[in-house]
C-alpha cells in the first residue's frame, strides 16, 4: 500500500499560508508609490538630458532617431580669435533643441551616436503631463535634467571597457 | 432530424445558420460565439470565432491582425541599428530574445563575429528573457483556470529578473542592447552576484508552483488529456518550442541549431513530455525555467574577459546578400530572413515568429472540445499577441 499522499489542494494552501506569514513578518514586496520611492538603476533610461555646452548642432542624433522626434536648429557665427592677429574662429550655436517625449521610443540611439558627449540618460521618470504638448521638452528643460544624471558605474571584472565621465 | 454526434453535419448547419442569419429549426441551436478581440480570457486582442453546439465547439477560427503594426515594412525604411528598437516590441515579454536572431543574421551578412565575452553575455540575457517570459506563463496558466494566486507570485518574481535586465541594458521591457558585432555596453559591477541571488528566487518560485499548481487536483482535472496534439499533427502545423516538445518531439534549436550563441558549451538537457496535452505543455515550460536558471548560472561563472564589441564601421552598411537565422526563443522558433542590397537599410525583412504558427493549430485542436477547455487550451498554447501580428 502506497503511503497516503497529501492532497494537492492542502499543499497549495500551505504555500499561500507560508507567503502570508512571510508578508506579515517581513513586510510585502511592494511599496506605496507616491510615499515610498524605489530608486531606479543608474543605467535606467528615464529621460534624455542635454549638456548644451558640448552640443555642436551636428544633427547626428536627429538623423539617427528611429521616429525622428528630435528637432534641432542652429547657426554658425564667427568668434573673435584667441590670440591678437589670429583668424576669427567658426563656432556653432544651438538655437533650438527639442525632444518630443510623446513620440520618443526610449531606444537610446541618440545618446549612443552623439560624438561630443552632449546627450545622457537620466533615470528620472516623473515628468508626466496632463497635456500631451507639454511633453515636448526644449533645451533649457532638457538641460535641467542634467543634475540628475548619475555617474557611470564601474564595470564587472574581466571587462576591457573604459569608464566614461559625465561632464558637470 | 439531425443525428446528434454527427459533428461534421452539425458544423455545416451551424455555419449555414450563422452565416445566412436565418433561423433554422434544429434540435440543438447552433451558436456563434466571439471570444475576443476584447475578452478577459484572451491576453491581447486575439479573436476566436467559435461555433457552438450546446457546450461543444464544432468549428473555431482565430482571427488575427487586430494588432498588426507592420514591422516588416517599417524595417525597410530603418537602418540596421534602428531595426532592433522595432523588433524589441514583437514578443514584449522576452524582448531581448527578439533582437538576437536579427543581429545574428546581419552579422552573418557582414561576416563579423561578436567577441566571446559578448556572446556569453548575450546568451545569459537571452536565457534571462526566457525566464522572464515563461515565469509569467506559469502564473497566467493558473489565472486562466481560475486560480488567482499564481499570477501574483509570477509578477512578484519576474520583477527581480526584469530589474537585472534593466541594470544591464537600461530598459525593463525594451532593452535594445544587442549590436551588430557585440553589445552596447559591458556588465556593471556586482551584477553577476545579484543575478545569482535572483536565480535562487526563481528556483524557489518553481518549487512553489510545483506545490501550488502542478499537484492541484482541479488543475490536473482541467488540463490532463485536454487539447492533445499528436507529434505528427503538431509538426505539420509548424508548432515549435515547448508546444512541440510537450508532444514528445526532441527538437531544440539551442542544441540543434548551432548559431552564434554558446549553448553548446553548457551542460543542460532538453525536456520533453510524451503526452502532448495542456498539462504537458505547462510541465515542459516549468522544467525549462529550471533548466534556464542552471544555464544562466553556468554562463555567469564562465564569462571570459575581453572586449564586448568587435571592430565594425561606424556607419553600418551591410553587403548584398541574403541570410536566414532562427533561434529558440521563449515562445518557439523565431527567425529573420534578411535581404540586403548593400544599403544602409535592409531591402526586405521577413519575420518568422513562433506564436503565429502556434496559434494556427487552433481550428484543428478546438474542434470537438468543450467551452471551458477552450480557455485552458488557448492558455497552454501560450501566445503573445505582438508575436502573432507583428
Amino acid at each position: 500500500m502506497p503511503a497516503p499522499k497529501l492532497p494537492g489542494l492542502v499543499k497549495g494552501l500551505g504555500v499561500t499560508l507560508k507567503t502570508m506569514l512571510r508578508t506579515l513578518t517581513r513586510g510585502s514586496h511592494t511599496v506605496q508609490y507616491p510615499k515610498v520611492k524605489e530608486a531606479p538603476t543608474p543605467r535606467a533610461r528615464g529621460v534624455i538630458t542635454l549638456h548644451e555646452d558640448n552640443c555642436t548642432a551636428c544633427m547626428l542624433c536627429a538623423r539617427e532617431c528611429p521616429d525622428w522626434c528630435i528637432y534641432i536648429e542652429g547657426h554658425k557665427y564667427k568668434a573673435p580669435p584667441r590670440r591678437p592677429g589670429g583668424k576669427p574662429r567658426q563656432k556653432n550655436a544651438l538655437d533650438r533643441f527639442d525632444i518630443d517625449f510623446s513620440l520618443c521610443m526610449y531606444c537610446g540611439i541618440c545618446v549612443e551616436v552623439c560624438p561630443f558627449e552632449a546627450l545622457f540618460w537620466s533615470p528620472e521618470f516623473e515628468y508626466s503631463e496632463p497635456k500631451i504638448a507639454d511633453l515636448l521638452h526644449d533645451k533649457s528643460k532638457l538641460g535641467q535634467w542634467m543634475e540628475t544624471v548619475p555617474d557611470f558605474q564601474d564595470y564587472e571584472s574581466g571587462s576591457e571597457a573604459k569608464k566614461a565621465k559625465v561632464p558637470r | 432530424m439531425t443525428a446528434l454526434g454527427d459533428t461534421r453535419q452539425l458544423a455545416y448547419i451551424a455555419g449555414q445558420a450563422s452565416d445566412a442569419r436565418v433561423n433554422v429549426e434544429l434540435e440543438t441551436e447552433g451558436m456563434t460565439l466571439n471570444i475576443g478581440p476584447q475578452h478577459p480570457a484572451t491576453h491581447g486582442t486575439l479573436r476566436v470565432i467559435v461555433k457552438l453546439d450546446g457546450e461543444r465547439v464544432v468549428a473555431a477560427e482565430p482571427v488575427m491582425g487586430y494588432m498588426h503594426r507592420g514591422y516588416e515594412k517599417l524595417s525597410e525604411v530603418r537602418t540596421y541599428p534602428q531595426v532592433t528598437t522595432l523588433v524589441n516590441r514583437i514578443d514584449w515579454l522576452g524582448s531581448f530574445a527578439n533582437e538576437v536572431p536579427f543581429i545574428l543574421a546581419a552579422e552573418r551578412l557582414m561576416d563579423v563575429e561578436a567577441p566571446p565575452r559578448a556572446q556569453w553575455i548575450r546568451t545569459a540575457l537571452f536565457e534571462l528573457s526566457r525566464i522572464a517570459n515563461v515565469v509569467l506563463f506559469l502564473g497566467d496558466m493558473g489565472v486562466q483556470l481560475g486560480a488567482v494566486t499564481p499570477v501574483f507570485f509570477a509578477f512578484r518574481d519576474r520583477e527581480f529578473v526584469l530589474n537585472q535586465i534593466e541594470a544591464v541594458t537600461g530598459g525593463r521591457f525594451h532593452p535594445n542592447f544587442d549590436r551588430i558585432g557585440g553589445l552596447k555596453d559591458d556588465l556593471p559591477k556586482g551584477w553577476i552576484e545579484e543575478t545569482k541571488g535572483v536565480l535562487g528566487r526563481i528556483r524557489t518560485f518553481c518549487d512553489e508552483m510545483e506545490d501550488l499548481v502542478t499537484g492541484n487536483e482541479i488543475f490536473q482535472a482541467r488540463t490532463r488529456g485536454i487539447g492533445v496534439i499528436p507529434a505528427d499533427v503538431g509538426l505539420s502545423y509548424g508548432l515549435s518550442g515547448a508546444n512541440i516538445r510537450a508532444s514528445g518531439v526532441d527538437w531544440d534549436l539551442r542544441r540543434d541549431g548551432g548559431v552564434g550563441l554558446v549553448h553548446d558549451q553548457l551542460d543542460w538537457k532538453v525536456w520533453t513530455h510524451p503526452d502532448g496535452d495542456s498539462f504537458a505543455r505547462y510541465w515542459v515550460r516549468l522544467q525549462e525555467v529550471r533548466e534556464a536558471c542552471d544555464m544562466v548560472d553556468q554562463l555567469l561563472d564562465g564569462i571570459p574577459s575581453g572586449p564586448v564589441m568587435a571592430k565594425v564601421p561606424r556607419i553600418i552598411k551591410v553587403p548584398a546578400g541574403e541570410a536566414y537565422v532562427e533561434t529558440e526563443n521563449p515562445l518557439g522558433v523565431m527567425g529573420y530572413y534578411v535581404v540586403s542590397k548593400g544599403d544602409l537599410v535592409p531591402y526586405r525583412v521577413k519575420i518568422r515568429s513562433a506564436s503565429f504558427n502556434n496559434i494556427s493549430i487552433t481550428p484543428w485542436l478546438l474542434e470537438g472540445t468543450y467551452v471551458p477547455d477552450v480557455i485552458s487550451i488557448l492558455a497552454s498554447l501560450y501566445f503573445i499577441l505582438g508575436d502573432i501580428d507583428r
